[in-house]
C-alpha cells in the first residue's frame, strides 16, 4: 500500500517517466492562471501525498528522483521555448524534495521548500505571457536584445532567471544548501550530483538569459513593461529575497 | 566599534541603492557619489587595520544568532584594504573611461555592489555568509564582464567565467556541508575550535574529513584562482570593459590565496593536499608562464601573466609560506591593476611611437643580439650560481634565523635562487661600457628585492599568524619525507643546470646547425599556441552535451 503512495507522489513531486506527465500537461496549457495554478499546487500534492505515505521511502526512489533532477537539468540545457524550460526546471527542482523527504523533513518544511521553487517559476510563466503578447512568441533566439530595447522587462527576468537557479539570497539557495547537507552523511554520491544539477540550473538560466537579452535590439520596438507592472513584479521578488534571507536563519 | 565592520559593506550596498536612485536626477554626475562612498569605505577600512595592528581590533558583528557573522581579524583587515584600495582607484578611473558607455549608472550600481560582496566574504565569519558571498561575487562578476548587453562576444567569455566559478561553487558547498556534519555549527571559529579538539577521526570516502575538505576547498581555489585546466576563462575575458579587467586581475583572481589562508586551520590537518596545491601552483605557474611568452595580445598576455602569477601563489600556499602567498597576491593586485589601468594608455600611444630607446638594452632584450664580446664564461658561471644563493642566505638569516629549518622555506629560497641566477646568466651577454656597473646593480637591485621579499613575508607572517607553534604546525603539515625531499631538489636542480647547459651548448653550436628551427620544436610551438587545445576540448564537451541534450529532448518528445 505505502508503494503505491509512493507511486502517486513520485507523480507530483516528478520523478521519471512519471514527470512527463506534468511535463506535457504543461505544455498543453494555454491559461496562463491554469499554468499558474499548475506550477503551485502540483509539488504541494505530491508533498500532502507523501505524508499520508506509511513507512520509510525506498532508496531506489531517492535514486530515481536525483536521476530526474540531474536529467531534467541537461534536457532543459537545449532548450529554446521557456514554457517547456519552465516545466522542465520546475521538474528538476521538485524531485530534488525527495531528499529531505527521505531525511525526515516535516510536511510543513517540505511544503515551503517547494514554494521557494515554485514562486519564481509562478513569476516567469506571467513573464512568458508578457513576452508571447508583444513577440508572438516566448523563444531564445528569436528576437534578442531585449537589454537594449525593454530594460525593465530584461531586469525582471534576469532577477526571476536568478531566483530560479537557487542563486543567493533567493528560498532555493537555502533550500539546495539544506538538501546537500541532508544528504552528504548517508548518500556523499547524492549530494555530489546534487551540487552537479544545481551547476545545470545556472548553465541553463545563462543560455536562456543570453537567447533573450542579450545582443544587438531588434527593428521593431515593443512597449515595455509598465512601471505598475514592474513594481509588482518588483515587490514580488523582494518577498522572495526576504523569505530566502528568513530561510537562511533558520539554516543556522 | 563593532558596528565599524558591518558598516564596511554597508557603505557600498548604500551606494548601489543611491546611485540607482539617483541616476536619473544627478545623470553622469551620479558616479562622484559612488566615488565618495568608495573612498570612505577605504578611510574606514584603514581605521580598523591601523586598530588591528595596535591590537584593539573591533571583534566580531553577528546579523543573527550564529549567522551573518562579519570578523574583524588581521587577514579581513588586509583584504579589505586592498579590496576598498583597488575598488577606489577603480571606480575614479571609470569616471571619465566608462563616460561613453550605455548603462553608466548601471556599471556604477553593479561596481559597487561586486565591493561590497568582496567585502562581506573576506570578513565572514560563518560558512552561510561566505557560500553567499562566494557564489555573488560570480554571479556580479558576469554581468560586469557582459556590461555591454549587444556583445554577445562579451557575454560568451562571461559565461566561461561563470560556470568555472560555479564549479567552485560547487566545490565549496560540499567543502561546507562536510564541515557541517561533522561539526554541527556554521560558525567558522567553532569549526576551527572543534577540528583541534576532534579526537575521533571521521571519514568520507576513505579520507579523513578535514582532508575531504581540503581538497574540496583546494578544487574551489583553482577554480577562482584560474588554476591550470581551470583557467581558460582568465585570458578570454577582455572583452569586458577595462576597468573591470583591472578589478578581477587585481582582487577577484585572488581570492584562492584568500580561501586557504582563512582555511589554515583545515589545512594543518590537509598535508596531502598542501603538496597537491603545491604540484598544481608548479604547473600553473610554468604553463601560464610559457603562454604568456606566446601571446601577440598585451591583454591576453597580460591574463596568462595573471595566470603565472596565481600558479606561484598557490605554491606558496603549498610549501606552507600561507602568509607570503597573501603578501604576493597584494603585490601582485597592485602591479596588475595598474598595468590594466595604463594598457589601454600603452596601445593607444605604441599607435604613435613604440616609445622603446634603441639602446643596448633594446637590442639584447628585443633585437635579442648578445655583446660580441663576453666576459670569461666561467668566472660569470661562477657568480651566477654564487651571488644569488649568498644573498638569499644572509637576507633570510637576518630576517629569521630558523628560517632553514622548514622544508617550504628551502623550497623557496631554492626558486629565489633559480631565479636570480637565471637573471644573471641572461645579462652576461649584454653589451656595456662597464661590466662591474652593471653587475653591481643586478646585484644591488637582487639584494633590495630578496631582503624586502623576506623582511615583508616575515612582517606578514607574524602579524597574520601571530601564534608561533600554529606558524610551524602549517609549515609542518606542508613538509614530507627528508629523503624525498632531498631526492627532488637533486633532481630539479639537476634538471636546471642540464638546461643551462643546453642551452650554452646550442648557441656554441648554433650556427652549425642553422637557424631552421626543428620539427619536434614547431609541434611544441603550435600546441603552446593553440593553448594546449584546452578551448577546443572544453568547446567540444559543451556542444556534445548541448547536443546529447537536444536528441534526448526529440527522443522524449519535449516532456
Amino acid at each position: 500500500m505505502a508503494s503505491y503512495g509512493y507511486i502517486i507522489a513520485a507523480l507530483f513531486l516528478p520523478v521519471f517517466p512519471l514527470s512527463m506527465a506534468f511535463n506535457m500537461l504543461y505544455a498543453r496549457t494555454r491559461s496562463v492562471a491554469l499554468r499558474v495554478l499548475l506550477l503551485l499546487a502540483w509539488p504541494q500534492a505530491g508533498v500532502a501525498v507523501l505524508s499520508v505515505s506509511s513507512g520509510d521511502i525506498p532508496v531506489w526512489v531517492i535514486l530515481f528522483a536525483i536521476w530526474t533532477a540531474l536529467l531534467y537539468g541537461v534536457r532543459a540545457l537545449a532548450l529554446r521555448e521557456v514554457s517547456i524550460w519552465t516545466g522542465f526546471l520546475a521538474t528538476s527542482a521538485w524531485a530534488v524534495l525527495w531528499i529531505p523527504a527521505y531525511g525526515g523533513a516535516e510536511s510543513v518544511q517540505l511544503q515551503l521548500y517547494a514554494l521557494g521553487f515554485s514562486a519564481p517559476l509562478v513569476l516567469l510563466a506571467l513573464l512568458v505571457t508578457e513576452l508571447e503578447r508583444r513577440f508572438g512568441a516566448a523563444y531564445t533566439g528569436l528576437y534578442g536584445g531585449l537589454a537594449h530595447a525593454l530594460p525593465r522587462l530584461s531586469g525582471v527576468l534576469v532577477f526571476v532567471v536568478l531566483a530560479i537557479t537557487a542563486t543567493p539570497l533567493f528560498p532555493g539557495f537555502a533550500t539546495m544548501l539544506d538538501v546537500i547537507v541532508t544528504a552528504l552523511p548517508a548518500m556523499p554520491v547524492v549530494a555530489a550530483v546534487l551540487a552537479g544539477t544545481w551547476l545545470l540550473w545556472s548553465w541553463a538560466g545563462v543560455r536562456l538569459l543570453h537567447g533573450l537579452i542579450i545582443g544587438p535590439a531588434g527593428e521593431a520596438a515593443p512597449q515595455d513593461l509598465s512601471p505598475s507592472a514592474t513594481w509588482a513584479y518588483v515587490a514580488a521578488l523582494g518577498a522572495l529575497f526576504a523569505a530566502g534571507i528568513y530561510a537562511m536563519g533558520g539554516l543556522a | 566599534m563593532e558596528q565599524l565592520i558591518a558598516l564596511v559593506p554597508a557603505l557600498p550596498l548604500l551606494s548601489a541603492a543611491l546611485v540607482h536612485l539617483f541616476a536619473d536626477r544627478l545623470g553622469r554626475q551620479v558616479a562622484r557619489l559612488s566615488v565618495a562612498f568608495a573612498t570612505t569605505t577605504l578611510i574606514l577600512i584603514v581605521v580598523i587595520l591601523v586598530a588591528e595592528l595596535t591590537g584593539h581590533g573591533p571583534g566580531q558583528f553577528a546579523l543573527a544568532d550564529g549567522v551573518g557573522i562579519l570578523v574583524s581579524d588581521p587577514l579581513s583587515a588586509l583584504m579589505g584594504l586592498l579590496i576598498a584600495g583597488i575598488s577606489t582607484i577603480v571606480h575614479i578611473y571609470s569616471v571619465r573611461y566608462m563616460a561613453e558607455e550605455a548603462g553608466y549608472a548601471r556599471f556604477f550600481v553593479l561596481l559597487d555592489l561586486m565591493a561590497a560582496t568582496l567585502l562581506v566574504m573576506v570578513a565572514a565569519g560563518d560558512l552561510l555568509t561566505l557560500l553567499v558571498a562566494w557564489h555573488l561575487v560570480g554571479v556580479l562578476l558576469y554581468f560586469l564582464l557582459g556590461h555591454d548587453t549587444r556583445s554577445i562576444g562579451a557575454y560568451r567569455y562571461a559565461f566561461w567565467t561563470f560556470f568555472t566559478y560555479r564549479i567552485g561553487d560547487a566545490a565549496l558547498v560540499l567543502a561546507a556541508a562536510l564541515l557541517v556534519y561533522a561539526y554541527g555549527t556554521w560558525s567558522l571559529a567553532e569549526i576551527f575550535q572543534r577540528i583541534d579538539q576532534d579526537t575521533v577521526a571521521q571519514t568520507v570516502f576513505g579520507f579523513a574529513v578535514p582532508e575531504a575538505v581540503g581538497w574540496l576547498l583546494a578544487l574551489a581555489a583553482f577554480a577562482r584562482s584560474a588554476q591550470f585546466l581551470l583557467h581558460t576563462w582568465l585570458p578570454y575575458t577582455m572583452d569586458g570593459p577595462t576597468p573591470v579587467s583591472a578589478l578581477m586581475h587585481a582582487g577577484i583572481v585572488n581570492a584562492g590565496g584568500f580561501l586557504v589562508n582563512r582555511f589554515a586551520p583545515v589545512f594543518v590537518h590537509a598535508g596531502d593536499v598542501l603538496h597537491g596545491l603545491f604540484i598544481v601552483g608548479l604547473i600553473t605557474a610554468v604553463i601560464g608562464s610559457v603562454l604568456m611568452l606566446t601571446q601577440n595580445d598585451v591583454k591576453k598576455s597580460l591574463g596568462y601573466s595573471t595566470m603565472g602569477q596565481m600558479g606561484f601563489m598557490t605554491m606558496e600556499c603549498g610549501v606552507g609560506a600561507f602568509s607570503l602567498a597573501i603578501y604576493h597576491l597584494i603585490a601582485h593586485g597592485l602591479f596588475k591593476g595598474a598595468l590594466f589601468l595604463g594598457a589601454g594608455g600603452v596601445i593607444g600611444a605604441a599607435r604613435k611611437d613604440d616609445g622603446v630607446p634603441k639602446d643596448h638594452l633594446y637590442t639584447f632584450v628585443v633585437e635579442r643580439r648578445p655583446a660580441r664580446l663576453r666576459q670569461p664564461w666561467i668566472v660569470m658561471a661562477m657568480l651566477t650560481l654564487a651571488i644569488p644563493i649568498v644573498i638569499l642566505v644572509v637576507a633570510h638569516w637576518l630576517v629569521a634565523q630558523d628560517f632553514f629549518q622548514k622544508q617550504g622555506a628551502i623550497v623557496l629560497l631554492f626558486f629565489g635562487w633559480i631565479t636570480g641566477a637565471q637573471l644573471i646568466f641572461a645579462t652576461y651577454r649584454m653589451r656595456t661600457q662597464n661590466v662591474r656597473r652593471l653587475l653591481g646593480l643586478i646585484v644591488f637591485s637582487f639584494t633590495i628585492i630578496v631582503l624586502g621579499y623576506a623582511a615583508i613575508s616575515h612582517i606578514f607572517d607574524l602579524f597574520l599568524y601571530p601564534e608561533a607553534a600554529f606558524r610551524d604546525r602549517i609549515y609542518a603539515a606542508a613538509g614530507f619525507d627528508v629523503v624525498w625531499f632531498d631526492v627532488l631538489v637533486v633532481l630539479v636542480t639537476c634538471i636546471i643546470v642540464l638546461g643551462w647547459l643546453g642551452t650554452y651548448y646550442s648557441e656554441r653550436n648554433g650556427k652549425r646547425r642553422g637557424d631552421r628551427p626543428g620539427r619536434l620544436w614547431m609541434s611544441f610551438y603550435a600546441l603552446v599556441s593553440r593553448e594546449f587545445y584546452l578551448t577546443d576540448v572544453y568547446g567540444w564537451a559543451s556542444r556534445a552535451i548541448l547536443n546529447a541534450a537536444s536528441r534526448l529532448n526529440v527522443w522524449l518528445r519535449w516532456a
